[in-house]
């Protein structure tokens, strides 16, 4: 929801239900980094903090996903290549606890959802087999006949790219009778083989990332993920999409569930330009950038606003994560506090800086530029700054809480029942500051927003697009404070302050498990977690060295029992 | 009627798992009673039931009546039915409250549409996010018709904001269970090819239907294998995937017979400056909605005219921000205002149903809808004095012109019970857990 998160953290006023007044608890979600913030209690997840059980391993039930739109026009685009156009009517994702995956291993085929999907099949095949030199060609021979041996050759090797797997004889069987059954009634076998593809599009082998696990022969005490499972697991985080020729071939030859043969194709995955578009997935959901196509913003507050700012706002951190990611493979904890940026010419305007190689240039470029004096990384974009605001005004509570439950992973719990979530309307000259007063002086109110105001006030000269002011209306700024016992002063200190977080390195590795694994991290997979926040802070913090100890790590090759 | 106490899990799995469909014939291809009440062979008119949310409350100094009982007078923000003339099928039930554990917004949606409290699916983030625990009442009754006619239910939308990351109770109107959405059309032209696109006139129809239902036939097949293989709650997500593969079969076998008679085909008005053509749209989908229950394509439908605690603009009535964001600013006039134009979308659906003949009477004079909302007013989020309007006469079983208003807080779930009845379920009792009530609100009850 757009703008719930501010509002219920400003816990102005009076609580209606006295049975329902909890003090708001702020957890560390997940037992690792300790946080030094009063308050932290526990894992939003269950988790005691009990550190001697870090080590073994309880992995997540196994779970079907369903693909997600983009994995679903990807696969039948690389399945079929450019002989089609890829449907675009799909059930839309539906994301949860922050991610697609998540979402993807939760939500079933409700029956508007199946019509779609057999429309797309349907459409997909008929694009096909209606064009005889493309069926030819995908077919791989002519059928004489509904009863063509060449038939079952090609539902044995074109179904196993789309199932991702090697189709059992049952199952060519059913595919082979159902081409024949079709055949005949149309008289014409190239109609009983276009159902039968459109069958393997419609099935559950498809649209759903079957994951289900074998014991580990090596260790009866457990289970793995079994060769063709890890060839899509790796695929679908890695591509977005399918599993290539290659991959399907290694894990053909049981290469997948060995440690060597996984890297050497884990590398070889990391290694394209298709990692790029699904990273880019991983970074824009985990800042829910996609809030930024329903920004609200008045305009008579903040004449700067257009309709095309918000797609200049997402292409300056785009620009900048793609930058540091895959043309330097640097640090990526300088996306927090570097001192260059990305902009267009409409950016640059609302930044303030004069880029005269943009005179002219469309909205889709975009140059790397030393940041205005005032900014440095992530928390001073105007993507960061617009999103984690109001319609009319600031919002250095929902600044505060981005930093603290998206950069730390520290959970804060929503204000009790029954508070008036309205701020006082703003006496004349009164600043942010003290109409956030309140917060400070409810003791109810200041366990939770002590540990997001502060950071948020540090933002206070970037207004609610992110435009720099001086002043806020015509008092001067303090823009001083404390994070967890430490001083900053200003916007400039408080990110250098937010780098040396020891949750926030951990934050980034945690955040790309889950996206990866489809699941929030319980805590038996603290261990793997712990081991990959250290293997991420040995490679100098290069994310592409973490997907790397990620997609090998025992968190991602090993199965807990089916629920 | 008799009734019977039918516990729903048993009751909605039971009918999941019969094998033989009832084929109903479409109304128009039937002889109505000289009477014009029933069919010729005496069974009664169908009763569609249906389900109409919008999000963030009202202001209930303009929403509830002064006047309880029958002759009461609409304020400002009922007055659209009036000015519609549809007010006569209405009844407005106030002052009943959400008894399950709460939570802005979440516990009022799945309270309102399931009589069950919500499943929390974490605290993750920057809220929590929630899904239903149970089925949505138009799931519930779409299980009862079942079979009867091609499409088990329609679910529609109309304003396109929809929440993303609070779980699916910001984001979907029909549920089937947990995490289990029946997502909305938002596309007039989709609707459209959706209800009217097919030609069963084409002679290679047949044939394709056929071809069609084989392979449906082997992902059911497949779907069975699969579910050996997979814990038990992949094998719930999978009975879901296996019935609606059955859906399509059935609409399959009864699109052929249907002799409907189709509508021009609409064009989905398009955003000027970012403003939404919601009236535009809210007609379009209403009047396929009408002439979909007229040929008794569907029984059974849900209108998410805006999701729980929607963003929506209402520029059309002079909004300055979304929905949602003017509740949190208390700016209660335009809050009111946007209401006001909400209900003119309402009226226009049901004075559409009521404009449509069926036997003697309308299709509104054979409906049972329930309007609803997540809370009572948006400032406060309070989910007690909820708002509740019936719409309707349910072929009798329902009385109409009342104003409820209830003198202790009673259960929400009275007013479900009541509508699904009056719809003609076997009910004797529904919802779950602090949401359960053995009665309905009998001052409606016929």
């Amino acid at each position: 929801m757009l703008l719930c998160a501010a509002f219920f953290c400003s816990c102005t006023g009076n609580i209606g239900d006295p049975s329902g007044a909890a003090v708001p608890s702020l957890g560390v979600n997940g037992a690792s980094g300790s946080s030094a913030a009063s308050g932290a209690s526990g894992s939003g997840n269950g988790s005691d903090g009990d550190a001697g059980s870090q080590d073994k391993l309880v992995p997540a039930p196994p779970a079907l996903s369903r693909l997600t739109v983009s994995q679903y026009r990807n696969s039948i685009a690389d399945l079929f290549g450019s002989a089609v156009n890829v449907p675009t009517d799909l059930e839309a994702d539906t994301s949860l606890k922050g991610f697609t995956s998540i979402g993807a291993a939760s939500v079933t085929i409700a029956a508007t959802t199946a019509e779609k999907y057999e429309a797309a099949a349907l459409d997909v095949a008929h694009q096909v087999f209606g064009d005889a030199t493309q069926r030819e060609k995908l077919v791989a021979c002519k059928p004489a006949s509904a009863a063509d041996s060449c038939i079952r050759d090609y539902l044995a090797s074109f179904g196993k790219r789309v199932w991702r797997r090697p189709l059992t004889g049952d199952e060519l069987d059913s595919l082979a009778k159902l081409v024949s059954d079709v055949g005949d009634s149309f008289a014409d076998p190239w109609t009983g083989l276009e159902y039968a593809t459109a069958a393997l599009l419609e099935s559950p082998y498809f649209l759903f990332r079957v994951d289900h696990g074998e014991p580990d022969p090596g260790d009866a005490t457990r289970r793995r993920y079994g060769d063709f499972e890890m060839a899509s697991r790796l695929s679908y985080v890695l591509w977005d999409t399918t599993p290539d020729d290659a991959l399907l071939a290694a894990a053909g030859r049981g290469e997948l569930t060995t440690r060597a043969g996984l890297e050497r194709e884990a590398k070889r995955l990391i290694a394209s330009p298709r990692l790029r578009p699904a990273l880019v997935r991983y970074f824009s959901e985990n800042l829910a950038l996609e809030r930024l196509d329903t920004l609200s913003k008045d305009s008579a507050v903040y004449p700067d606003m257009s309709p095309t700012l918000p797609a200049a706002m997402r292409g300056e951190l785009v620009h900048a994560f793609e930058h540091v990611v895959f043309d330097e493979d640097g640090d990526v904890r300088e996306l927090i506090d570097s001192p260059k940026t990305f902009v267009n010419a409409e950016l640059a305007k609302l930044y303030g800086i004069d880029v005269s190689e943009l005179d002219g240039k469309s909205a889709d470029t975009f140059v790397e530029v030393d940041s205005a004096p005032e900014r440095r990384g992530l928390l001073t974009t105007a993507g960061i700054l617009a999103t984690y605001a109001n319609t009319t005004s600031t919002s250095p509570t929902r600044r505060g809480k981005f930093v603290r439950t998206r950069l730390l992973c520290q959970e804060i719990m929503p204000p009790p029942p029954g508070v008036v979530t309205v701020l006082p309307p703003a006496e004349p000259n009164q600043t942010m500051r003290e109409r956030l007063e309140l917060h400070r002086t409810n003791a109810l109110c200041a366990t939770c927003h002590n540990l997001m105001d502060p950071i948020g006030l540090a933002l206070e000269h970037f207004d609610g697009i992110g435009k720099f002011r001086e002043k806020d209306g015509t008092a001067m700024l303090d823009v001083t404070g404390t994070l967890d016992g430490a001083a900053f002063d200003g916007a400039l200190e408080l990110a250098s302050l937010v780098r040396t977080q020891p949750d926030f390195g951990p934050c980034i590795a945690r955040q790309l498990y889950r996206f990866a694994t489809g699941h929030v991290d319980d805590d038996g997979e603290q261990g793997v977690l712990d081991a990959l926040s250290h293997d991420f802070d040995a490679s100098g913090y290069r994310l592409k060295a973490l997907v790397l100890a990620l997609v090998t790590s025992d968190g991602f090759r090993y199965a807990g029992e089916l629920d | 009627m008799p009734r019977f106490s039918l516990n729903r899990r048993t009751f909605l799995r039971g009918a999941v798992g019969s094998a033989a469909f009832a084929f109903g014939l479409p109304a128009l291809e039937l002889m109505f009673d000289e009477n014009g009440t029933a069919h010729a062979d005496g069974t009664p008119l169908p009763v569609r039931f249906g389900l109409w949310f919008f999000g963030n409350g009202v202001r209930r100094q303009y929403w509830i009546p002064e006047a309880v009982g029958t002759g009461w007078t609409p304020r400002e923000e009922l007055q659209p039915f009036a000015d519609a003339g549809v007010l006569s099928y209405l009844n407005v039930i106030s002052g009943l409250e959400i008894k399950t554990p709460y939570h802005a917004h979440h516990s009022g949606m799945t309270g309102i549409t399931t009589g069950a409290p919500m499943k929390v699916l974490g605290n993750v983030r920057d809220t929590i996010a929630s899904t239903v625990s149970q089925p949505t009442i138009d799931v519930v009754a779409a299980q009862h018709f079942k079979g009867k006619t091609p499409y088990q239910s329609l679910e529609l939308g109309v304003c396109n904001f929809t929440g993303t990351d609070e779980g699916t109770t910001f984001q979907y109107l029909s549920m089937n269970g947990p995490n289990d959405p029946n997502p909305s059309e938002y596309s007039a032209e989709k609707l459209y090819a959706r209800l009217f696109g097919t030609s069963p006139n084409d002679p290679k129809f047949a044939l394709a239907t056929k071809a069609r239902q084989s392979a449906l036939d082997l992902v059911r097949t497949q779907i069975r294998a699969l579910q050996k293989n997979v814990g038990t709650t992949d094998k719930h997500r999978l009975d879901q995937h296996f019935e609606s593969i059955r859906s399509i079969e059935t609409r399959l076998q009864l699109l052929g017979k249907n002799s409907c008679t189709t509508p021009s085909a609409p064009v989905d008005p398009m955003n000027v400056s970012g403003m939404e053509p919601i009236a535009e749209k809210n007609k379009l989908m209403s009047d396929m909605l009408a002439v979909a229950l007229a040929c008794d394509l569907s029984r059974v439908f849900s209108v998410c005219f805006e999701t729980c605690g929607s963003g929506t603009y209402f520029w059309q009535s002079g909004a300055n921000d979304g929905m949602h964001p003017m509740c949190h600013a208390a700016a209660n006039d335009l809050v009111h205002k946007a209401v006001v134009f909400t209900m003119q979308q309402c009226a226009y659906l049901l004075a559409q149903l009521k404009a449509t003949p069926e036997g003697a009477g309308n299709l509104l004079d054979n409906s049972s809808i329930l309007i609803t909302t997540e809370h009572s007013e948006g400032d406060t989020h309070t989910q007690d004095d909820f708002p509740i309007l019936t719409a309707g006469k349910a072929g009798g079983a329902l009385k109409t012109g009342v104003h409820y208003r209830s003198p202790d807080k009673e259960n929400t779930t009275k007013a479900l019970l009541s509508v699904l009845r009056a719809a003609g379920l076997p009910l004797t009792e529904f919802g779950t857990d602090e949401g359960k009530v053995t009665e309905g609100i009998t001052a409606i009850e016929s």
